[in-house]
């Protein structure tokens, strides 16, 4: 029967509690509700009838019970899921009906029924794994059709432990996927690089794309990472390519969990861990100190005679403590899924902290009889942190708080007699670190909402409109305090200081797309087209107040402050905001599903672009041949699947283009005197280019998939070469006529190229035990192709631009080159002495200086992974070892920890004495060093109990995970893993927050 | 009629601005609008001397480090920052005093840069002021900074690139030759200063009146011959006869317990300058416009904790050699800091390594001509400083009436700086090297002394942390980064 719209309106009325059927509606909702009727003067067919109930239980090949398989009555919509223990229920209708069981990795069966109610049934893996949904950019693909480098990591592969953050799950599980994390600061979440560094100052930080909904990597860190589905990650450029301007440095995909339809669950997951230091650096105690100050004429004014464990006061065990509460259902038409994540840090360091709160929900609706589908994602969270002091120190060497703690002479006392922290004004700017801890308010608090509604209308068969819309806001709000009895030296000449820091974020993205899937025959087509409008603003401010009678009110009484004391830049604010337009559209085409093509093509317009360059294009083509489906393939058994891929596309990147780089701007520069008064100075804030445009990266990929071994040994080969043109950087201009010496312009270029293998080898398959031996390896070089070019005509000359401690941007070499001076000795006053290389009788420290030489780089050129997964009955064991190698490390902390004449105010490294070395003038590869290293990254052992005989329970899991484990490396330093990401401090060591090692349980209730 | 329906649909939505993409500014102003008012025009004027104050990073004429002020006091004889054996200090201000800088060193570079980035400004300012049609007098100040900068560019560094348009590429910027520069500035300052106002103080104070300008000529005249082979003494003297009409006298010299060290002679050095006697000063008041760092980075840490009640810098010495040269009668020795001080300090005289293994922690005498004035922290203090004073003024009268022959003329004007700082007149005309003494205990941490070195032949010989140097020493490399960035550039020879 046909349905009217007054109907369904009505439904629509009773889910969502909106008046559809009143007056209220604007002039665009009118407008918008007669495009409706009018569509849903369409057909609808009625609904099937139902009266029988078949249960069961759905098991695999080795007896373990599958959850999540779809059970389909044949020809029909009718359908159900099995839940975590296997078992299913279905009400059907007739006498006689064929169920379909299918679940991603098994072969799908079909199975007569006639009037029994009870149904077991054992899956058969599919070797070939082919129908593993991917989902790459505006939409979906079955593995088997996919032409693309993308790598998708599901939840069951997901590193365990005391995860924080979204990228720490996959760490080490995709070949050319690099994530590293640099220290372990509550709240901290990792980076992550997709087939290296693609950009200077562009910006290397991929897409980031949460059910649609873009961002940048802070996006994540408002992901729970336990309703995380499946995480996708498109390496090569043609699949990156569909993001346009946005897509070169790499796009990451994160599906959240989905309820499945009629099943209601609720499910409870936690995870403890106890967090300990991993390594610290080992200093002279105060005995060991004494003798090294007495044999360096060190005033005995110096020793104060305590007996000081700086980094023991400043540090302590941490905890991570991550909750999941989660709970969905649903009936045919409709599903939702909500979840409550906290997930709180108690750092290694005194007094740093974080915790994530994060609430979501989300909501599937089908109406029209299923032509018409609605999902809406709500998810708000809250993030607080109690930082530890990012950047402090004496004139000559500023790091973190627990960094400065080295510095610390043992001998020095936290209190004086009277009970003040102690502080020794004989020493140039002395801080007390410990004071520092318990003094300085350093607290954030970052409120995000995200919400996103996307509506897909089946308008005529196999045509399908499309409407997404999303908006999301997030608010920082930073307070700090920097007492004067913190010791500080800026605090005392100010009297404390207090400022506040608000940033706001308004992210609105709408895009409308038409999608036509058809199989003609032998020709199977599915093209895209989409109109899509994004803008973020950004708008923030801050306030400073010094001058405080005392330390009450901390922050939040600015108006207790000095007010005599204002100065410039105390207060100030800005808005700035950037839109981009694109037009895009893809076809995906497959003949004898063997010959498969992907076209796609992007344009965009961006606010943000100079005058001169407002629109770009981007596309890209790849094709893939399944040569195991040729009929010539037949009659091998050798493998099992084997495909080829080949792709090339052209992608942009404008993180690096900030609103109003491209204008010729006045901003306020100070104060200037003038007319007798002090008064705002205005200063034109950057040299001007009207040319300025996104980098351009293209992209060569050709791949291989293959299975062989009866499928028990399957992987996949990339390789690729992606070239980076209309460079962003700051290049070189003379000065004069430049006012100065930088401008920022698209020159130069660099290229990446690199290999990326990955292998999976099941060496034990049977019913109840299996061992699967997996691991990947990137391999990947680098190269500054060019630095120069020339601007309105005249030439540039960039060349040999520092990129980090001693290393280097060179054309011709990899970014980050070593370039540095050779340690040759001591001289009688045991100074060191370096090479004079072209023996003119000086030692020229220049970034071009001929005493330099090149000495290996700072970027990595392989990475692996081993990850190897036992399963017996109920028990799994996994492991994750990673490591990376090729790249040195410029330990500028051993330096500083390593000079003699620094033991009148400072501590020294044990390897300090042996070393004696008085004083350096220079940064020589003394202090460079290997930088490889392999970790023994996660090993977590669980333990299901399924089935369980409980009232309440339905499944229940436990597990202990080891993180961090070991680390094996010649690097002297806390950790080898350090900057690689590009950018500031590139290369160098000076001193992180420390890296944990942590043992964590882990527990997982399903109740019924 | 379903598409009909689609695409009416989809216009819906995109009819809104949907391919609109210009870029909308919020929080700044454009350049083009901004300059083109007359309020744009006087603040471009005012941005120009936002460029001479001293700040970090290397910036402005003094007051800050690592700039102009270091370059041009530490390679004389009168300051240096030793290396401390406690491991303090870089080395850049030792190699400056040993006359081993480099052409990578950041000193040479930040002087470079700043001074080009001044040029902008000031050429900026004059195209801006000729736009709005502003009026003759603004425009000729904008010149005369503009001249100003280029000096100290032709003193410092000799051949240097010269553009008076911002709106080139570098090919059309020459290097010009030193006499080629003289000339301009003369001929620039010629022109222009008789436009100046006559105002001293008030809305001038800090800026160039008639009289700075004419401070300014004598000194390029002054140095002419140093410059360009030919010396231009007469014309020297009738320029400081033109400051001289502006009506200045010496500030007194007399004791008074509420000046800075007990003398009123300090208020030259103090926060606001006395207008009797001072002729150009850059105001400054510490993290708002400027800064004067030069007491408290010369004072170990307990000793200005205790009396300044912020922790000092332990930096910069006077060289034995140098605080020797004062009487103790003389007013201005009270400058110096030496022997046993508040804190538990103790300077001592002898420095005997500048660099390594480097000075002890309280080796050296210490300075506080510059005794810090309110407000400060331990980030400096906000003494205005003295560009141009009469006093200077006098002693190149009789530097110039010695030069032309006239020993007797020139002893009324060193006698009146010795007297003023309580010393006996001379006892017969003096000589040159009189007034180069006169100028050496007067003028010490003014930021005069190396040029003052430089024409009395002074500057290469040996002193007490080295030998004699080489005659290329006595200008500056082009820094390296300069000539990498514009390769026409050739550098100074000797480097």
């Amino acid at each position: 029967m046909q349905k009217s719209l007054f109907y369904w309106l009505k439904q629509l009325e009773a889910w969502t509690g909106i008046a559809f059927i009143k007056q209220s509606i604007n002039q665009q909702g009118y407008l918008s509700l007669a495009c409706l009727v009018a569509l849903l003067m369409l057909e609808l067919p009625a609904e099937a009838q139902s009266n029988r109930i078949v249960q069961g239980k759905v098991e695999s090949e080795t007896g373990i019970p599958l959850a999540g398989v779809t059970v389909l009555l044949k020809d029909s919509k009718v359908g159900a899921t099995t839940d975590i223990s296997g078992n299913y229920k279905l009400s059907i209708s007739g006498k006689t009906s064929i169920l379909v069981f299918s679940h991603v990795g098994f072969i799908s069966q079909e199975i007569r029924v006639s009037d029994q109610t009870k149904l077991d049934v054992i899956l058969k893996t599919d070797s070939k794994a082919l129908d593993e949904v991917v989902v790459v950019g505006y939409g979906s693909q079955n593995r088997k059709d996919v032409t693309g480098a993308v790598a998708t990591i599901s939840s069951e592969n997901f590193n365990q432990g005391a995860i924080t953050n979204p990228l720490q799950q996959i760490a080490g599980r995709a070949a050319g996927v690099n994530v590293t994390q640099i220290g372990s600061e509550p709240g901290s979440g990792p980076s992550v690089r997709i087939r290296g560094i693609t950009s200077l100052v562009g910006g290397n930080d991929p897409l980031v794309v949460v059910d649609g909904i873009q961002g940048n990597m802070d996006l994540l860190n408002q992901v729970p990472p336990s309703e995380i589905a499946s995480i996708d990650v498109l390496k090569d450029a043609s699949a990156t390519a569909i993001y346009g301007s946005r897509g070169a440095p790499g796009v990451i995909i994160v599906s959240t969990k989905k309820n499945k339809s009629g099943k209601s669950s609720v499910e409870y997951s936690a995870t403890f861990s106890v967090d300990r230091v991993a390594k610290q650096l080992e200093v002279l105690s105060a005995d060991e100190w004494w003798q090294q100050a007495q044999a360096n004429g060190v005033p005995a004014a110096a020793n104060h005679g305590s007996n000081t464990d700086w980094f023991n006061i400043l540090s302590r065990t941490g905890s991570t403590q991550n909750h999941t509460l989660s709970f969905g259902g649903g009936t045919q038409n409709f599903n939702y899924r909500a979840s409550l994540t906290a997930i709180l840090q108690n750092g290694i360091v005194v007094n740093s902290n974080n915790q994530k709160y994060i609430g979501r929900i989300q909501a599937t609706q089908k109406a029209l009889n299923d032509r018409l589908t609605l999902t809406m994602n709500l998810n708000s969270g809250i993030n607080n942190t109690l930082g530890s002091p990012g950047s402090i120190g004496r004139a000559a060497f500023t790091s973190n708080l627990i960094t400065n703690s080295y510095l610390m002479r043992p001998t020095d006392p936290v209190f004086n007699t009277d009970g003040k922290y102690y502080t020794d004004p004989n020493v140039f700017e002395y801080f007390n670190p410990y004071a520092i801890s318990q003094t300085v308010v350093n607290e954030g608090r970052n409120n995000s909402l995200f919400g996103s509604l996307k509506a897909d209308l089946e308008v005529i068969d196999n045509l399908t409109l499309g409407w997404f819309g999303s908006w999301r806001k997030t608010d920082n709000n930073w307070g700090y305090y920097l007492p004067a009895v913190s010791t500080v030296a800026y605090a005392i000449n100010n009297k404390g200081v207090a400022n506040i820091s608000n940033n706001r974020q308004d992210e609105k993205l709408m895009n409308i797309s038409l999608n036509y899937k058809k199989v003609f025959g032998d020709h199977s087509i599915n093209a895209l087209a989409l109109y899509e409008w994004q803008n973020q603003t950004y708008q923030g401010n801050f306030t400073q107040v010094k001058g405080f009678i005392n330390d009450i009110a901390t922050y939040n009484a600015l108006q207790l402050g000095d007010l005599s004391r204002v100065q410039p830049g105390d207060f100030s604010s800005y808005k700035n905001d950037r839109t981009l337009v694109s037009f895009l559209g893809r076809i995906n085409y497959s003949y004898l599903s063997r010959y498969l093509l992907t076209v796609s093509f992007r344009k965009d317009g961006s606010s943000v672009f100079g005058d001169n360059n407002k629109w770009g294009s981007f596309p890209s083509v790849a094709l893939a041949w399944q040569i195991d489906q040729e009929p010539f393939m037949q009659n091998q058994k050798t493998f099992n699947q084997l495909k080829l891929r080949g792709g090339y596309g052209v992608t942009g990147n404008q993180q690096g283009l900030f609103p109003q780089n491209s204008l010729s701007l006045v901003g306020a520069a100070g104060v200037t005197y003038f007319g007798g008064n002090p008064i705002t100075n205005f200063n034109i804030t950057q040299n001007v280019n009207k040319d300025l445009r996104w980098e351009t990266r293209k992209q060569y990929n050709v791949g291989l998939d293959f299975a062989v071994l009866d499928s028990r040994l399957s992987g996949s080969l990339d390789a690729f070469t992606a070239t980076t043109d209309n460079l962003l950087f700051n290049y070189t201009v003379p000065q004069p006529p430049f006012p100065f010496g930088t401008i920022m312009a698209n020159v130069g270029s660099i290229r990446n190229q690199g290999i990326e293998a990955s292998l999976a080898y099941q060496v034990i398959k049977s019913k109840n035990t299996s061992l699967t031996l997996a691991g990947n390896v990137s391999l990947l070089a680098n190269k500054v192709m060019n630095l120069n070019g020339s601007i309105n005509g005249v030439p540039l000359n960039t060349d040999y631009i520092p990129w980090g401690p001693n290393s280097y941007l060179i054309a011709g070499k990899p970014i980050g080159t070593f370039s540095i001076l050779q340690h040759s000795g001591k001289n009688e006053n045991r100074a060191e002495t370096v090479v004079d290389v072209n023996g003119d009788g000086v030692i020229d420290q220049g970034n071009r200086s001929p005493d330099r030489v090149l000495a290996g780089n700072a970027l990595p050129t392989h990475t692996y992974a081993f990850t190897p997964t036992l399963k017996h009955k109920n028990l799994d064991v996994s492991m994750v070892w990673r490591g990376s190698g090729g790249n040195k490390i410029y330990n500028g902390l051993r330096q500083t920890l390593s000079m003699m004449e620094n033991t009148g105010k400072a501590n020294l490294l044990k390897s300090a004495v042996p070393l004696d070395l008085y004083t350096t003038q220079y940064g020589s590869n003394l202090w460079l060093e290997n930088g490889a290293f392999l970790r023994f990254e996660n090993l977590s052992i669980g333990y299901s109990f399924h089935p369980l005989k409980l009232k309440s329970i339905e499944a229940l899991r436990v597990s202990v995970t080891g993180s961090n484990l070991a680390v094996f490396t010649k690097y002297s330093g806390i950790d080898p893993e350090l900057n690689v990401s590009g950018g500031n401090g590139f290369g160098g060591d000076n001193g992180i927050y420390p890296r944990t090692r942590s043992f964590a349980v882990g527990l997982n209730v399903i109740f019924k | 009629m379903k598409k009909i329906i689609i695409f009416s649909c989809l216009s819906l939505f995109l009819l809104p601005s949907c391919t609109d993409v210009e870029e909308k500014v919020y929080d700044k102003y454009a350049a083009s609008e901004f300059y083109n008012s007359l309020e744009g025009a006087d603040v471009a004027l005012a941005g120009v001397y936002s460029k001479i104050g001293g700040n970090w990073g290397g910036v402005g004429y003094a007051g800050a480090d690592n700039g102009w002020y270091d370059l041009n006091t530490m390679s004389s004889d009168e300051q240096v920052i030793p290396h401390r054996n406690t491991g303090d200090w870089q080395l850049d201000f030792a190699r400056l005093h040993l006359h081993q800088w480099l052409p990578t060193d950041g000193i040479v570079g930040n002087t470079w840069n700043w001074l080009y980035n001044a040029i902008f400004s000031a050429n900026l300012a004059i195209e801006q002021l000729e736009n709005a049609k502003a009026a003759p007098a603004k425009i000729a100040e904008a010149k005369v900074l503009r001249a100003f900068f280029y000096y100290l560019l032709m003193d410092d560094f000799g051949n240097v690139p010269f553009f008076t348009q911002n709106n080139v590429t570098v090919d059309k910027i020459p290097q010009i030759s030193r006499k080629e520069l003289y000339d301009f500035v003369v001929k620039e300052l010629t022109e222009n200063l008789d436009k100046l106002p006559t105002t001293k103080g008030g809305e001038f104070y800090g800026r160039f009146n008639r009289w700075a300008g004419y401070a300014l000529l004598a000194k390029v005249y002054l140095n002419a011959e140093v410059y360009t082979g030919t010396p231009k003494w007469k014309e020297c003297l009738s320029a400081c006869e033109q400051v001289t009409a502006g009506g200045f006298t010496l500030h007194g010299g007399a004791a008074n317990a509420s000046s800075p060290l007990g003398n009123q002679y300090y208020e030259l050095f103090g926060d606001v300058l006395p207008e009797d006697e001072t002729i150009l000063a850059i105001f400054a008041r510490v993290n708002v416009v400027s800064r004067n760092i030069y007491g408290i980075r010369s004072l170990n840490g307990p000793h200005a904790l205790e009396v300044l009640g912020f922790s000092g810098w332990n930096g910069t010495i006077v060289p034995k050699n140098y605080y020797q040269k004062y009487s103790d009668a003389d007013i201005r020795k009270k400058q110096f800091l030496i022997g046993q001080q508040p804190g538990g300090v103790n300077y001592s005289l002898e420095v005997t390594s500048l660099d390594n293994p480097g000075a002890d922690r309280n080796a050296g005498v210490r300075n506080l001509k510059f005794y810090p004035a309110l407000p400060m922290d331990g980030g400096g203090a906000s003494n205005d400083f003295p560009i141009y004073r009469y006093a200077d003024i006098l002693l190149m009268k009789a530097e110039c009436n010695l030069r032309l022959g006239d020993a007797a003329a020139a002893k009324p004007f060193v006698d009146a700086v010795r007297r003023r700082a309580g010393l006996a007149v001379l006892a017969s005309n003096p000589t040159l090297t009189d007034v180069y003494n006169e100028r050496t205990l007067e003028l010490n941490w003014e930021g005069h002394r190396r040029q003052d070195m430089i024409r009395f032949n002074t500057f290469l010989l040996a002193n007490e942390f080295r030998g004699a140097s080489q005659n290329h020493r006595t200008l500056f490399p082009i820094p390296t980064s300069a000539l990498n960035a514009n390769t026409s550039l050739k550098q100074n020879s000797g480097y």
